[in-house]
């Protein structure tokens, strides 16, 4: 989520501390700050909110009472405007046990037109778009208490009216579930399909607003509109989550929802709004809210004890740290000893248990107070079999000479199928060997490249049939490939070797040989070009060492030999030596033609004629 | 011309898992194995992941076709929960100490950091008194083994159903801080779920992705080549 420093600094009488101590402060005790960008003269964070703290802190709101916590700054006292509000005909109606609260609020005489600036400038810096003063008063409400908002227009409500008061409208919003096959074209003009499993916001006749999710064409507020009825609610998160996913609509306002809000925040929300919009259109008239709370949320008590919390940290947390840590969120507790009851705060549905208290202490504490101790633990593991077997086949086949890969477990073609894959290889693989065959193609033809006398290679993995998985070997060279379960290849009698044994010294050659940090080892990337390879054989007189050809070979090869030159075949005939070397040629970022490598060749070949009694063959 | 036949060479891949393996064992842990093709109950319920995580989602998990409530595990903590349930149905109690290395699998597309195939190593221990210095200092202790004596240990806050506190850690290497995995102290339903009172025992669990890890210690620039049979991977 995107959040502005400056923003933040709304919340503070004092001066925030700079953006990256603000940055730093989130990371080690909240949470992961992803970016930090200057836009004009502010900083925009973009925070990793985690998902169990989503119903609380995807707001500024949210952010700015972590960094009162962490950095000890007091959060201003919220002023309200306060105004007398006119009687109201709205009519709410809740038919859905999916929705715990709605509240709505008639405003009259508005003028939609666009944002004040500094409004047009928050929502901006945090790359919203500004769209008019009420939708944006609406959004801004949202970044900043974390409550989603909806408008309609009131006057494109169905015209209601009532027997005794036959003059004047009395609008009905409903909150109920879809009829099958009812259809609703939303703000962004996709027409939408819903059945019983959706809620919607309607009026007599028509599906006003997909509850939670998008507001609908009916009622959108434009230009034009006078009257709106200002909608915060709350509604089920499941229901919302799954509705967006059948619709396939993603909002910040579903966002919010899908993780659980806490229905209290509702009022501070309508309130904001309110004096947002009475600030923006000088003349309208505000009427009372109408708030239906089904089932209010109920104050919980949780109870934790300092020794215990002690023990899971193995960090002595003290009386006089819980209680700061307390104070700095504004908790209410009372405690006799170590034995502390608080209560929880109304929108930290997070906190349910005393080892979730003790992440809050030792996360506002910092995790760097926690020292580095081996624990010493007294019991007897043993070997596990699975593992031995592996182990004692990798050693086997690589003494036998060989080299292990390992290829995916996925194919286009098996008995088990997976669903909705993102790639087409839609089926586990029921062998090793159609991967081993692939593979020992890839590798015959990089034959030149490979520091090997012949391609033999081996995996060890997991196959996949209607039965069950099992755990397969297959080894093979060009001539061909053998397959067997781990269970056979590992039981007697084996073919050589010492039984399965976890452990045994060769497990772990690397890790004592080069010693910690990997010795020097740097892997190397190849290239992704095709090699060329080409084979000189040089007569020389009896006497002329390889080394000696090698060198006059290697001052001209130039640069893009990768591999070379290797000597592979000599004899001697007539008094004379006759030495043959491999060249492998590959550029890192292009693919080399024959002409360039002619060259080459030419080149080398001539510097070997200059030398008496050299020839190349 | 040498008739003597030359050692193959292994995949880094695997040098890495034994490597680990070898480190975990040493400090008293015991290997531990379970499947891959996984039911839901091992890979999420029994992990106190609630029935409409986002992490169940269909983009996240490979669903099996025909075979209602199962998956390709998504971490190898399936394992943890076998282990303990079989270590309780025959009578076992804590203290124990387990790592689980193996192959998990994720729905997403790939690209230079992500597989849709990986290996994980989940790493368990619970005893009476097994607490978060302890989890520091183990995973210390691996990660200086790994890659060399001045590699720094940090953590931060994080979030996972099965554990509480979690949080995500970082190493300092060659200079550089970077994000290695998540690890936490075991959420109370978890133990519970497994038949293990979480009254009187608790412990930590962690289960960083190895290929990171082989990343890192090698310096290679991509994972992709570590699964394409390729034997130009195995330079070690």
């Amino acid at each position: 989520m995107k959040v502005s420093y400056n923003w933040l600094q709304n919340y503070f009488e004092e001066k925030l501390p700079e953006p990256e101590k603000v940055s730093e402060g989130v990371i080690f005790h909240s949470f992961e700050v992803e970016e930090m960008e200057k836009v004009g003269n502010d900083t925009i964070f973009d925070i990793k909110i985690l998902p169990d703290r989503a119903h609380d802190c995807l707001s500024h709101f949210g952010i700015a009472k972590e960094i009162s916590a962490i950095f000890r700054m007091k959060l201003k006292e919220k002023e309200y405007k306060t105004f007398e509000p006119e009687q109201t005909n709205l009519k709410i109606e809740i038919k859905s046990d999916k929705c715990l609260r709605y509240m709505g609020r008639i405003v009259r005489n508005i003028k939609v037109d666009k944002s004040p600036d500094w409004l047009k400038e928050r929502l901006e810096t945090i790359g919203q778009k500004s769209i008019n003063n009420i939708v944006d008063a609406a959004n801004f409400v949202m970044f900043d208490l974390g409550q989603p908002i909806h408008c309609f227009d009131l006057d494109k409500l169905f015209p209601r009216t009532v027997l005794e008061n036959s003059k004047k409208d009395s609008p009905l919003i409903l909150i109920r579930q879809a009829r099958e096959g009812e259809k609703m074209t939303t703000l962004d003009n996709r027409e939408v399909k819903l059945n019983p499993l959706n809620m919607v916001i309607a009026d007599e006749k028509n599906v006003l607003a997909l509850a939670g999710i998008k507001g609908g064409k009916i009622a959108e507020v434009t230009e034009d509109t006078k009257n709106i009825i200002i909608e915060v609610a709350n509604f089920n998160p499941t229901n919302v989550r799954k509705t967006s996913k059948e619709v396939n609509i993603f909002t910040d306002a579903v966002k919010r929802f899908e993780n659980d809000l806490s229905p209290e925040i509702v009022n501070d929300a309508m309130n904001d709004m309110s004096a947002l919009v009475l600030e923006m259109c000088k003349g309208a008239t505000l009427e009372e809210v109408v708030d239906v709370y089904t089932k209010k949320q109920e104050k919980r008590k949780l109870s934790f004890n300092i020794k215990k919390i002690s023990k899971r940290l193995g960090l002595d947390v003290s009386i006089a740290t819980v209680e700061d840590m307390l104070k700095r969120f504004g908790v209410l507790y009372k405690n006799t000893g170590d034995d502390f009851e608080i209560v929880v705060p109304d929108m930290r549905l997070d906190l349910k248990t005393e080892e979730d208290m003790s992440e809050e202490i030792i996360r506002i504490l910092g995790y760097e107070k926690l020292k580095e101790k081996l624990p010493e633990i007294n019991w007897n593991p043993k070997m596990n079999e699975t593992y031995a077997k592996i182990s004692w086949a990798r050693n086997k086949l690589l003494n036998d000479g060989y080299s292990e890969v390992m290829t995916y477990s996925f194919c286009n073609k098996g008995e088990i199928e997976v669903l909705a894959s993102a790639s087409d290889k839609k089926f586990l693989r029921t062998n090793l060997t159609d991967g081993l065959k692939e593979s020992l193609k890839l590798n015959q033809l990089n034959a030149p490249l490979l520091e090997m006398n012949e391609i033999k290679i081996f995996e060890i993995g997991t196959i996949f049939k209607r039965g069950g998985e099992e755990m397969h070997i297959a080894y093979g060279d060009k001539k061909n490939v053998t397959e067997v379960s781990l269970e056979e290849f590992t039981s007697p009698p084996r073919p050589s070797g010492t039984p399965p044994q976890q452990g045994g010294e060769e497990i772990s050659p690397h890790l004592d040989k080069e010693g910690a940090g990997g010795g020097n080892f740097k892997f190397k990337m190849w290239s992704m070009f095709p090699f060329i390879a080409r084979d000189i054989a040089v007569w020389v007189p009896e006497g002329i060492k390889n080394e000696d050809v090698e060198k006059v070979i290697k001052n001209n090869m130039g640069e893009l030999v990768i591999r070379g030159p290797e000597l592979f075949d000599q004899f001697k005939k007539d008094g004379k030596t006759s030495y043959a070397f491999r060249l492998v040629f590959q550029s890192y970022d292009r693919t080399l033609t024959d002409a360039e490598i002619n060259e080459i060749m030419t080149k080398i070949t001539n510097k070997i004629k200059e030398k008496n009694g050299w020839q190349v063959r | 011309m040498e008739k003597e036949i030359k050692k193959g060479r292994e995949h880094p891949l695997s040098i890495v898992i034994n490597d680990t393996v070898k480190i975990f064992t040493d400090l008293g842990f015991e290997v531990a194995t379970g499947p891959e093709l996984e039911d839901i109950w091992h890979n999420f319920d029994a992990l106190n992941i609630p029935k409409d995580h986002p992490a169940r989602d269909m983009q996240d998990t490979f669903y099996i076709k025909g075979e209602d409530g199962k998956v390709l595990r998504t971490h190898t903590s399936n394992v943890q929960i076998r282990y303990m349930e079989n270590l309780i149905k025959s009578g076992g109690k804590p203290p124990f100490a387990i790592i689980a290395p193996g192959k998990c699998f994720r729905n997403e597309a790939t690209d230079a950091t992500h597989e849709m195939q990986f290996y994980q190593i989940e790493g368990l221990m619970i005893g009476e008194d097994i607490n978060m210095v302890h989890l520091k200092g183990v995973l210390s202790h691996f990660y200086k083994k790994m890659l060399g004596d001045d590699v720094d240990l940090r953590f931060r806050p994080s979030f996972f159903p099965f554990t509480e506190p979690s949080i995500e850690f970082d190493l300092k290497f060659n200079g550089k801080w970077l994000e290695i995995g998540g690890a936490g102290m075991v959420h109370p339903n978890v133990l519970n779920n497994c038949g293990i009172d979480a009254e009187k025992y608790q412990g930590f669990a962690f289960g960083p992705g190895l290929e990171r890890l082989m990343v890192i210690k090698y310096g290679m620039p991509d994972i992709r080549p570590a699964y394409q049979g390729d034997l130009r991977f195995n330079q070690l």
